[in-house]
């Protein structure tokens, strides 16, 4: 299986809210846009944070595709982790 | 399997291979001159070839059905020559891999201000590239070839559309043409951009997760080629690939077209270098006779080298990439002893950070501030702690953006930095630099205002 995650830098407006839910997978740079430091995503738990960074984007700009194809976001990965 | 054999001999009947080479002999000419074998035929002034000339000159195209393309881009080793150098023959396979009718663009836009190239093809020898071109639509298995250019481009245009009427007056081909005219700009000539003004008229680079051969903006397989690149197609089929390669080196087959800018004789003079030729021998056949302080090798995007560096580099890929430099757009912009690199490197940075599409946050934030540092180095108004920034810039420009604009600049700056050090040393220090008052060298446009005026998308459309 293999997942891609990318920022679509022209869609990013630099709210960074991408790393509060995927802190280690993207980099923040002085302006708050960010990066996804390695796009391909070994394991499951790099799955699901990515996931959840890209449900959380306000700007749609955190693209997550399987085998090519864009991975819906949305109910089955919700950003209110803290279950408020 | 195609039988490579036979293609051959098919091509070798052609007269207009350059017999009695020696192997190793170069050649440096412009339009017209001997020895060349793209610019061939007819000198400057003359206008675009009519196809009755460009047919007596070089004969029919042979047809060929879509494998023997494939076959003879392969056996060639056709790399792309719009400044990416991406083999011509993977990208056509990878469109066909993928599956959908593809859709086949030609990039004759030549965004690269100091850059002549493909203007000169389009406007003196139109009919190489649209014969290129035609095999290339038969690779794909597609009828309909678009051509995209500068609206603004002026005898590119008129040669490109003349040569598209003579042709379908004639029925010549069995591809539609259409000639597509975009928008002045830098960023509007990279492949995305066409793809996308095309299609849906907004000529701003678009972010997509995969490559335009596999899925383009309308969702079908895009090949967007190099004018310079179906050009060569267009003699590699009539010459037969191990004859059209041995124009070239080992490392960089076949012929290369190069522009030349700055403190030559002719700046702007397009020149093709025939076989295994260094900078040095491209320069000397242009009026430089000893090495220059320094060589733009590239383009605007591209990187300083130094004078006795560059003379001695094979103008090759392979030797040109030990010195952290590459072919590009096939600039070669010579600086002069006496000239700063440092002022001329700020006017291009300038100029660049005004190109951006102002579309991706980092590229509209870092590039106008990448432009002022650079600027203050080079006037003399800067400290070493904003050598740092630099860097820190640099750092985070690179790989930023939905397009490869920013990471040019980047590569520019750094090459600067490295190349030019005891100048920056010199400059940081406060010293008068020689160079101020020595006129501009290379032809950079007036910056456009980053952040003025209309909204971006409007002058993208």
């Amino acid at each position: 299986m293999t997942t891609v995650v990318r920022i679509d830098p022209t869609l990013c407006r630099g709210h960074a809210i991408c790393a509060l839910y995927f802190s280690d997978g993207v980099e923040i740079d002085q302006w708050g846009f960010g990066r996804v430091v390695e796009p391909t995503l070994t394991t499951r738990r790099a799955v699901r944070k990515a996931l959840r960074a890209a449900a959380a984007c306000p700007n749609g700009a955190v693209v997550v595709t399987e085998h090519g194809e864009a991975v819906p976001v949305g109910a089955d990965h919700p950003t209110d982790t803290a279950g408020w | 399997m195609i039988d490579l054999a036979d293609l051959l001999a098919a091509s070798a009947q052609v007269s207009a291979a350059p017999g009695g080479r020696a192997p190793d002999a170069v050649a440096v000419g412009g339009l017209g001159d001997p020895g060349t074998v793209l610019l061939s035929g007819p000198g400057t002034g003359s206008g675009p070839e009519s196809l009755d000339a460009h047919l007596d000159r070089w004969a029919g195209l042979p047809v060929l059905d879509g494998a023997q393309v494939l076959a003879l881009l392969r056996a060639g080793g056709l790399d792309g020559r719009g400044g990416g150098g991406f083999p011509l023959a993977r990208k056509v396979a990878a469109a066909l891999a993928s599956g959908g009718p593809p859709v086949l663009l030609v990039n004759a836009s030549e965004s690269e201000p100091a850059s002549a190239k493909d203007a000169t093809l389009c406007a003196c020898r139109p009919h190489l590239v649209l014969d290129g071109a035609a095999l290339v639509a038969a690779a794909l298995g597609v009828d309909h070839v678009v051509v995209h250019l500068h609206r603004g481009a002026g005898a590119p245009v008129d040669g490109i559309s003349r040569a598209v009427a003579e042709r379908r007056g004639g029925g010549h081909d069995v591809v539609a043409w259409t000639v597509s005219l975009g928008p002045d700009r830098y960023v509007s000539g990279e492949a995305s951009a066409i793809a996308g003004y095309v299609h849906d008229g907004d000529a701003r680079p678009r972010f997509a997760m995969a490559p335009l051969a596999v899925e383009g903006p309308t969702g079908r397989p895009t090949v967007v080629v190099n004018a310079e690149t179906v050009a060569q197609l267009g003699v590699m089929a009539r010459i037969g690939p191990r004859a059209w390669a041995a124009l070239g080196t080992g490392g960089s087959p076949g012929p290369r077209l190069l522009t030349v800018a700055g403190a030559v004789d002719r700046p702007g003079r397009v020149v093709e270098l025939v076989g295994p030729g260094t900078v040095g021998d491209v320069l000397a056949g242009t009026g430089c006779t000893a090495a220059p302080a320094a060589v733009l090798v590239g383009g605007f995007a591209g990187t300083w080298l130094s004078g006795d560096e560059a003379w001695q580099a094979p103008y090759e890929r392979s030797a040109l990439a030990c010195l952290g430099a590459g072919p590009g757009c096939g600039l070669l912009g010579v600086l002069p002893h006496g000239a700063c690199a440092l002022v001329e490197t700020a006017r291009i940075v300038g100029y660049l950070a005004g190109e951006s599409a102002g579309q991706c946050g980092t590229c509209v934030a870092g590039l106008p501030r990448l432009a002022s540092a650079m600027s203050s180095l080079a006037d003399g108004t800067f400290r070493r702690r904003g050598l740092r920034r630099i860097e820190t810039l640099g750092d985070e420009l690179l790989g930023s953006g939905a397009c490869a604009h920013p990471d040019g600049v980047v590569r520019l700056v750094r090459s600067t930095l490295e190349v030019f050090r005891d100048d920056v040393v010199r400059h940081l220090a406060g010293e008068q630099c020689r160079g101020a008052d020595h006129p501009p060298v290379l032809p950079v446009p007036v910056p456009h205002p980053a952040g003025a005026g209309p909204r971006p998308q409007e002058h993208f459309s």
